[in-house]
């Protein structure tokens, strides 16, 4: 839910609770003045009334229609306003009145005197009053929520562009993200903190970056000539039985150090997003390539191979392609029983290599992790679904894994974005 | 052949250099770029073989200044960096060729002969080693005069190990020089071995000498 739709939908409840409670307080408050006014009026009538009878000794002519009790002597009633129904001959029925009872002296007689006012047009009024006052405060509440949507774009309008702009921050891109400038200091220090973080981050993103390079660099280096002098020791033919176990320990797992860490800088090169061409890749020629290269251990193996491929391109870079269609490919081989078979499918869709060979003691969700080993051959590294894995990451294509009647069955999809 | 050998890193310089002077080569080293760039721009090499990352400056603005002097050289870069825009960058400024460290250095001595055929003989250039004849251009060995009918990967293996003789080649080596880097085959070492003794039995059938020495068992030597 977005911001506009966020604060309108609590304008809306706090509308919705806030309207009925106003306008209840309004009406209360209206009914109320107009029956004080009622009120004065009729007690302002009584001491007209009593006045002239202190005065005069008579009852005044009236507009109030007034009646008049005798009281006991001894009997003492409080002054009292109170709402009465009278029955009106000429309209056939009851008619609210206001009524004000007071006790007076008519001649040294206790009497009780009610006098009346009308409210039919007292109602009127308030019903009138509280519909002019309803109105005015709809018309004042839709129209601050229409001021507010107008208000809201306009001071959000930088921070909105803001985060279109870091939405689109390219951590390989060298060009910095200039952000909006904005006189609210909220936004200022928002982005004062985004520019920082960023810079942070961009930092960071290039020590690790170096610091693959530095390893790249200054660990093959050592490498290449542990195996130059190692190789050198096995020319000279010098060796014991168990110094040569020795030496051949070390050159081997040289050169296996030397290719974890080629194969975990691609990865970290592919996370990096390093290979960003985009070539219009001949996957055909590629996987014709590729087998081309391994027929003779296909031959070796005794392997049956049965390639259907259609012309497909693809789009993503040629090196990396090359890498993912070897590790497929050289999988299917690899891990081949002899005298087995690879069926390869090629189409616009898909990519499918299917191999028997021995089933797998791991799970298919961790088959692309790093340094996952199927049968438990030491001399692989495990890590090439993981690189296949993280290339199809980058164009958006899937890698599925299927035991299919004791077949390996591996499908690439490739992005239909990509394809064409 | 005069080789120029510009690397940062003397130990693998010294390795380098004394693998190659074995081969018969005169090698001049250079550890960074100020002696690399006069060593190379005054005396005359048919091979330069050039790290990209140098203390005082890149093995890329090296073969620039040598393509802009209009010498006459082929250039293998070695680097570390093995990262693609370093190769599409080396071989656009005018390398022939890209070895990504760590390399087994009878590949770089493969890579260096095959490089200055092409450059001094265009390919044509037959190899000879004492029954054996190997015509690289068209992928063709004949002993004592006769055509051998060799797969793809056998004549990939008979001619690397003609450019290495009397060198140890571990089976690594030979694996990578067959398939390439990032193929690590769990086969593959069964697969020379299988593929060597294919290769011994059709040298001898045609009346030739067993030049293929298993050493130990990490490798082979191609020796008299």
């Amino acid at each position: 839910m977005n911001l506009v739709t966020k604060t309108n939908k609590y304008y809306l409840v706090f509308f919705v609770l806030l309207f009925p409670l106003m306008v209840a307080t309004d009406f209360y408050l209206i009914r109320y003045f107009v029956s004080k006014e009622v009120d004065d009026i009729l007690r302002h009538e009584s001491e007209r009334i009593i006045f002239s009878l202190k005065e005069k000794g008579a009852f005044l002519p009236s507009n109030y229609l007034f009646e008049i009790n005798p009281l006991k002597e001894d009997s003492s009633v409080l002054n009292k306003y109170r709402d009465t129904l009278i029955y009106e001959d000429y309209a056939n029925k009851f008619i609210p009145y206001r009524t004000y009872e007071f006790t007076t002296q008519v001649d040294s007689q206790k009497v009780r005197v009610s006098i009346h006012h009308i409210l039919l047009e007292m109602n009127e009024l308030v019903v009138w009053l509280f519909v002019a006052t309803s109105l005015i405060i709809l018309l004042l509440i839709t129209g601050l929520f229409f001021i507010n949507q107008v208000i809201y774009k306009w001071t959000w309008k930088p921070f909105f562009k803001n985060l279109s702009k870091v939405t689109n921050y390219d951590i390989t891109k060298k060009n910095p993200v200039s952000l909006e400038v904005s006189n609210i200091s909220e936004f200022q220090e928002l982005n004062k903190i985004v520019t920082g973080l960023m810079n942070q981050v961009k930092k960071d993103f290039h020590n690790l970056k170096e610091f693959n390079e530095n390893i790249a660099h200054e660990i093959q280096t050592p490498l290449a000539i542990i195996r130059n002098k190692m190789v050198l020791l096995l020319e000279s033919q010098n060796l014991s039985k168990k110094e040569l176990q020795w030496v051949k320990a070390v050159y081997q797992e040289a050169n296996k150090l030397s290719k974890i860490g080629k194969s975990l800088t691609l990865i970290s090169r592919i996370e990096n997003q390093e290979f960003r061409r985009l070539n219009s890749v001949d996957i055909h020629t590629i996987v014709d390539n590729i087998v081309g290269n391994m027929e003779e251990m296909i031959q070796f193996k005794n392997l049956t191979i049965k390639v259907k491929l259609y012309p497909v391109k693809v789009k993503c870079d040629l090196i990396l392609a090359n890498i993912l269609f070897t590790n497929l490919i050289k999988n299917a081989v690899q891990h081949n029983q002899e005298g087995g078979f690879i069926e390869m499918l090629l189409n616009e869709e898909k990519f499918e290599i299917i191999n028997t060979g021995a089933i797998s003691s791991i799970e298919t969700a961790q088959l692309f992790n790093r340094f996952q080993r199927g049968n438990k051959v030491t001399t692989s590294l495990g890590l090439g679904l993981a690189i296949n894995q993280k290339i199809c990451e980058m164009y958006g294509f899937r890698l599925n894994y299927d035991l299919h009647e004791n077949k390996h069955k591996l499908s690439l999809y490739f992005n239909t974005r990509c394809a064409f | 052949m005069k080789i120029l050998v510009i690397e940062d890193n003397v130990e693998l310089l010294k390795d380098i250099k004394n693998f190659l002077d074995e081969q018969g080569n005169v090698c001049e080293i250079a550890p960074n770029y100020q002696s690399a760039y006069m060593k190379a721009v005054i005396f005359p090499y048919d091979i330069l073989v050039v790290d990209i990352t140098l203390p005082d400056g890149t093995g890329l603005d090296i073969i620039k200044e040598v393509k802009k002097e209009n010498i006459d050289v082929g250039i293998i870069i070695i680097s570390a960096k093995n990262a693609v825009g370093d190769k599409v960058n080396g071989l656009e400024v005018g390398a022939d060729d890209y070895l990504t460290k760590p390399f087994y250095l009878v590949e770089l001595n493969a890579r260096i002969k095959a490089l200055y055929r092409r450059k001094v003989y265009k390919g044509s250039k037959e190899i000879l080693f004492n029954e054996i004849r190997i015509k690289p251009g068209s992928y063709e060995v004949f002993v004592n005069n006769r055509l051998m009918n060799l797969t793809k990967k056998e004549f990939d293996i008979i001619h690397f190990f003609v450019a290495n003789k009397n060198r140890l080649l571990t089976k690594e080596a030979i694996a990578e020089h067959l398939w390439g880097d990032h193929i690590e085959m769990v086969d593959s070492f069964n697969f020379i071995y299988t593929h060597l003794a294919n290769l011994r039995k059709k040298i001898t059938k045609f009346g030739g000498n067993d030049y293929i020495k298993s050493i130990y068992s990490v490798g082979y030597k191609f020796s008299e």
